[in-house]
């Protein structure tokens, strides 16, 4: 079954993959090291990774690109190294999806900010996008354009995408709770987001990273009366917290799956998890979808 | 014009962000020769603030605290050459910040940076991806009254424990205050590093600084 054969169907809820950063922490991941370039020097680990989600019961889980633009990667001076990176994350996900299951292309932020919080212009995210979904365009099913905490940053990158693939896209942006509802850092309401994506040609409008799941579903509550458009949600387990030099997300799964159930009963289409997340917390998800 | 409505007249162009009056208004002020600073304290000081204010309410959002960060900068370099004599340009305090070594996210720390000037301390942004030793090195440099470290990410915040660890194998933890910012810090990890403090925001950072310096 396609992607939007799974949209249509009113029966399926879409189960996304979990937090892939706290994994690689788990695994002993460097201080400071950008993930993406682990798709070349560790290419088993992050394959072991996208299996275990896949193993958990995820329909699809993304590339490891979050970071994976030349804006991004020249924070790291790994720009000139984007293709190899992009071709080796395509090979890492491709050998360990089952038959079935379908391999989404992340797009996270370029980390530069427009003036006055920083010096980016539109045409420079635009232009940074677009070498990355040309490069992922080939391997993947779908989408996932996440974590983006600028509409205008969110607008270039479905430009980008769009005028490369006619696949269907997520695009989720992350929100912060104020006394005044849900913005993004830089002041747009998720009104105003959400508007403004249903009048782009998107598939699925989505909300990940910052928040948990008790923010995410009061959320979505809210959202749900501004689109017709399906919903995604990637929560984070809670906030997290530093213990004798490990971090944890405390959060426990249980709580976590509550909350992604009763979203799932308030008509949520697709669910997983952000940060702190982990193949346990898709397991449980899991067995609440085949239960309903 | 009374000099307590020229005041407010400033506060009220910080905090609409039009730069074009709060330019005006410190020109004016140096024209008239008025009591300059007294001009910076209840005219301009007190524009921040109720930017600061206002973004931790949630009426503003990043770009309105950068900007009214900047404009209060841009009348403050405007002024300061004029203030009467050496007393006056007494800086209220030397900060050396950066983001710790292996960490690339500057945004937060080039806000805190920007609104510490903005309140008249003198700070010395050495950027991102900083080693523990190049900051205190800086820190001696600039005989400096507060460290701040930032750290974005939870495999990087180690970093900030090993400043004041070296600073303890340097015999050197009681001349400054270290200070840590980031978004996965907590008190309890201050605790954990024998840091002085934490701020969640950059209004926060600079409440912090005061009260270290004060």
């Amino acid at each position: 079954m396609s992607f939007q054969e799974w949209l249509k169907d009113d029966s399926k809820v879409i189960l996304f993959d979990g937090g892939f950063g706290s994994e690689l922490i788990k695994r002993g991941l460097e201080s400071g090291k950008i993930p993406d370039i682990l798709n070349i020097e560790q290419p088993e680990v992050i394959s072991e990774i996208h299996r275990s989600y896949y193993d958990a019961g995820s329909d699809m889980c993304q590339t490891n690109t979050f970071g994976s633009t030349p804006l991004n990667l020249s924070h790291h001076n790994l720009e000139s190294q984007v293709e190899e990176i992009i071709e080796n994350a395509l090979n890492n996900i491709k050998k360990v999806r089952p038959s079935g299951c379908l391999i989404v292309g992340d797009i996270g932020p370029t980390g530069e900010f427009r003036p006055p919080v920083g010096h980016a212009s539109s045409d420079q995210w635009y232009s940074s996008f677009s070498t990355q979904a040309k490069l992922l365009e080939k391997g993947v099913d779908l989408w996932h354009i996440e974590t983006i905490s600028d509409l205008e940053e969110m607008l270039a990158a479905i430009k980008a995408v769009r005028d490369v693939s006619k696949k269907p896209i997520i695009a989720s942006i992350t929100y912060k709770k104020t006394k005044r509802g849900f913005f993004t850092i830089m002041g747009d309401s998720l009104e105003k987001c959400i508007e403004a994506l249903n009048n782009e040609n998107i598939d699925v409008i989505g909300a990940n990273c910052t928040l948990g799941s008790k923010d995410i579903l009061e959320l979505l509550k809210i959202a749900k009366s501004f689109t017709d458009k399906p919903i995604s949600v990637k929560p984070n387990a809670g906030q997290p917290v530093v213990k004798g030099g490990k971090t944890y997300y405390e959060q426990p799964v249980e709580d976590f799956a509550n909350d992604i159930c009763e979203m799932i009963e308030f008509g949520v289409k697709i669910v997983g998890g952000c940060c702190g997340t982990s193949p346990k917390t898709i397991m449980e998800i899991r067995k609440i979808i085949d239960s309903i | 014009m009374s000099n307590e409505e020229f005041y407010n007249s400033i506060t009220k162009a910080i905090v609409n962000l039009d730069e074009e009056k709060a330019i005006d208004y410190a020109n004016m002020a140096v024209k008239e020769k008025m009591n300059l600073l007294e001009v910076i304290e209840k005219g301009f000081a007190a524009g921040i603030r109720k930017v600061g204010e206002l973004w931790e309410e949630g009426e503003f959002f990043l770009p309105e605290l950068m900007r009214g960060a900047q404009i209060m900068q841009n009348c403050l370099d405007l002024i300061i050459p004029y203030l009467q004599d050496a007393s006056e340009k007494v800086s209220r305090g030397k900060v050396v910040i950066a983001t710790i070594e292996g960490d690339i996210h500057s945004i937060g720390k080039t806000i805190v940076a920007t609104m510490l000037r903005a309140y008249g301390y003198d700070v010395y942004d050495l950027g991102a991806d900083v080693p523990a030793e190049k900051i205190i090195e800086e820190a001696v440099k600039r005989n400096a009254d507060i460290i701040g470290v930032s750290a974005l990410l939870t495999t990087t915040m180690f970093g900030q424990k090993k400043v004041i660890e070296l600073l303890e194998e340097k015999n050197l933890v009681n001349k400054f205050k270290v200070i840590l910012g980031g978004a996965p810090v907590t008190s309890k990890w201050v605790e954990e590093c024998n840091a002085d403090g934490f701020a969640e925001n950059a209004v926060d950072a600079v409440r912090l600084v005061k009260s270290l310096l004060d």
